[in-house]
């Protein structure tokens, strides 16, 4: 309920919400991306949908199918985008277009404004039928492989508009680009308040000991979040502060790499008892908010990072945040205000043993942090830039629009 | 018989951000854009900064960029200490900072690049005004709506609306005035620095003088 928002949010995002609502009322919006679950974007969407339908738009969620050459093709396009060195064929390409082609033929793409989620279904601007049509680019582009970011201009220049979640993502196309930060709900499962007890029932459970300070990184297991990384900071901390760290991270459909890369960490790990790998099954999101609760360090050490949901879920409760000075993190942690940003393992390992010895100023960034969190990184915040945006292509050529 | 009291409606704004597409990695190429970018794009990186809550170390974005990205401290002092509010026009403004960097770029003909992924790039905005259902029709009530807003609404009053009002005038000020008759109480308002302060602060000080002036007025009842 778009209520339970008040005293949360702040409260001019909920009437522009409203106001939006009133103008853009009975009005369809489609949302189409390529997983049901797992990953930042399938988990807002799912808060979204609701919301939207709430303040009376026509608000409509679809996942493209694809076969597993498909999500490989996909994820390589998506580590290209983010600068990975890697070939991408006319067949795959081709691929690529079919299975998309494929999708329009299922999906009822009539609506009033078409939001695509990322690279995977981009293609399905080709089969356009009514309304207004944006890309929505979730990923870090800031340096992509030439080759494939000019292959799908031709995708992206036949959209009405483009958005990306920092201004150094856009890209050089002739179309209106928007820059909106992505968000996280403050009532979801991951996000809510959660009780004494509610913490420690998880603790016990997954066997986590609070006797000593807990390190928590929460990510998917991708090279680009860097999770041996973090073990090498961990082991420089462990020689000065005794302390556990929990790497967290829940599969998605959409990544044929993860199994790899956990290989790579556990083989990093050793037979360390104080480090704990959880591999969490999709949707353990009170798990995952209460090991945030639990922690007294977050870190986000990516190397490469679209946005970086997770240091505003960290934020949000409050913790001290320690995040890679990359994608959309340095939005969120002001350097020495809302947390710190590192470039390095001994930067990552340097800031935790700060955060250890100092509980006060760990104290300080972090409530600083949530309120930065709540002004800036919150669903609704977000519900009202994509209305937004909409309506204010609606309106094209105005800059000032009053409701 | 008094003449009724014209009630104030408050009003909030916000922004949504459209890249231009320009981007700068040195002092240069920074100087270069600035002549040519749009108005909208000026005003988003120097008067909406307001927006941002003080928390960053300089009072606009240029600035910013100067001292964080170019490490150009110096001239992040020098741009950090124009107040947007002090000129009429954004050409004006424009002036002013094309100036400054002119200035520099003859001391420092040489000045270092951004890393790479660290360029200035140039924004501008689309804005978005609705009523936030909140209404004063007395002082009384105007203290308690300066106390219920959210910031975004102070900064529409307090300081957007100098560029829209022009002359240094603010929504408040100009309501006090005009409506409520009481020119001191607006003197005051209008003397509350809108540079030095954070939104919360400039919330803090009209609660306060507002405050005193309701009550020397309940008083006198």
């Amino acid at each position: 309920m778009i209520s339970d928002y008040a005293g949360i949010t702040p409260k001019g995002d909920l009437q522009l919400l409203q106001k939006l609502g009133e103008k853009l009322r009975n009005k369809a919006f489609l949302h189409i991306n390529s997983t049901r679950a797992g990953g930042g974007v399938a988990e807002i969407l799912q808060r979204m949908i609701p919301l939207l339908q709430e303040i009376g738009i026509s608000a409509r969620w679809e996942v493209i199918e694809g076969d597993d050459e498909f999500f490989n093709i996909t994820k390589k396009i998506h580590n290209t985008l983010q600068g990975n060195l890697d070939h991408i064929s006319k067949e795959m390409w081709g691929h690529h277009y079919e299975v998309n082609k494929r999708n329009a033929e299922k999906i009822n793409l009539e609506a009033d404004a078409v939001l695509i989620h990322d690279p995977q279904p981009a293609p399905l601007i080709e089969f356009r039928k009514t309304g207004k049509w944006i890309w929505r680019c979730h990923i870090d582009a800031s340096n992509p492989l030439k080759k494939v970011s000019d292959y799908l201009r031709r995708y992206w220049e036949k959209y009405d508009a483009a958005i990306f979640s920092v201004a150094r993502f856009a890209r050089s196309i002739p179309i209106d680009e928007f820059i909106i930060a992505p968000s996280i709900d403050p009532l979801s499962e991951k996000n809510r308040e959660l009780s004494d007890q509610e913490i420690s029932e998880v603790s016990e459970r997954l066997q986590i000991p609070r006797d000593r300070p807990i390190i928590l990184q929460v990510s998917r297991f991708d090279r680009f979040k860097d999770p041996t990384g973090i073990i090498k900071a961990y082991k420089i901390v462990k020689k000065y502060n005794d302390c556990i760290l929990i790497l967290a991270g829940s599969p998605a459909t959409d990544d044929p790499e993860g199994e790899e890369v956990l290989k790579e960490v556990r083989a990093c790990a050793a037979s360390d008892p104080d480090i704990f790998i959880l591999l969490l099954p999709t949707f353990s999101d009170r798990d995952i908010n209460a090991l945030q609760r639990m922690a007294d360090v977050i870190l986000q050490k990516s190397t490469r990072e679209g946005f970086g949901l997770t240091v505003s879920e960290a934020m949000w409760k409050g913790k001290p945040v320690i995040g890679g000075a990359v994608g959309g993190i340095p939005l969120q942690i002001v350097h020495g205000v809302t947390g710190f940003l590192v470039h390095s393992v001994e930067g990552a390992a340097f800031r935790i043993r700060q955060f250890l010895n100092n509980p006060d100023m760990a104290r300080r960034m972090g409530e600083k942090g949530k309120e930065y969190v709540r002004i800036n990184f919150l669903i609704t915040r977000q519900i009202r830039d994509y209305l937004s945006v909409w309506y204010a292509l609606e309106n094209k050529g105005k800059n000032v629009l009053e409701l | 018989m008094e003449k009724p009291i014209a009630p104030f409606e408050l009003r909030q704004c916000a922004s949504i951000l459209r890249s231009t597409g320009e981007k700068a990695k040195n002092l240069r190429e920074l100087r270069e854009i600035i002549v040519r970018v749009s108005d909208e794009a000026i005003f988003h990186h120097t008067y909406q900064y307001f927006l941002k809550g003080h928390i960053y170390q300089y009072t606009n974005d240029f600035a910013q960029w100067a001292g964080e990205s170019l490490e150009e401290e110096a001239l992040a002092e020098h741009l950090s200490v124009l107040d947007p509010y002090e000129f009429k026009t954004i050409e004006d403004l424009r002036g002013v900072l094309l100036a400054v960097i002119d200035r520099y770029l003859e001391d420092f003909p040489e000045p270092r690049e951004a890393m790479s992924g660290d360029e200035f790039h140039f924004n501008e905005t689309i804005t978005l005004i609705f009523p936030v259902g909140v209404r004063a029709k007395n002082l009384a009530e105007f203290l308690m709506a300066i106390k219920y807003v959210d910031a975004g609404s102070i900064y529409y009053h307090f300081y957007e609306a100098r560029m829209r009002l022009g002359g240094g005038i603010d929504d408040f000020s100009a309501w006090i005035d005009t409506s409520l008759d009481k020119k001191d109480l607006a003197e005051k308002v209008r003397a509350i620095d809108p540079f030095m302060h954070s939104i919360e602060e400039i919330r803090k000080h009209i609660t306060e003088v507002v405050e005193k002036e309701a009550r020397r007025d309940m008083e006198v009842v």
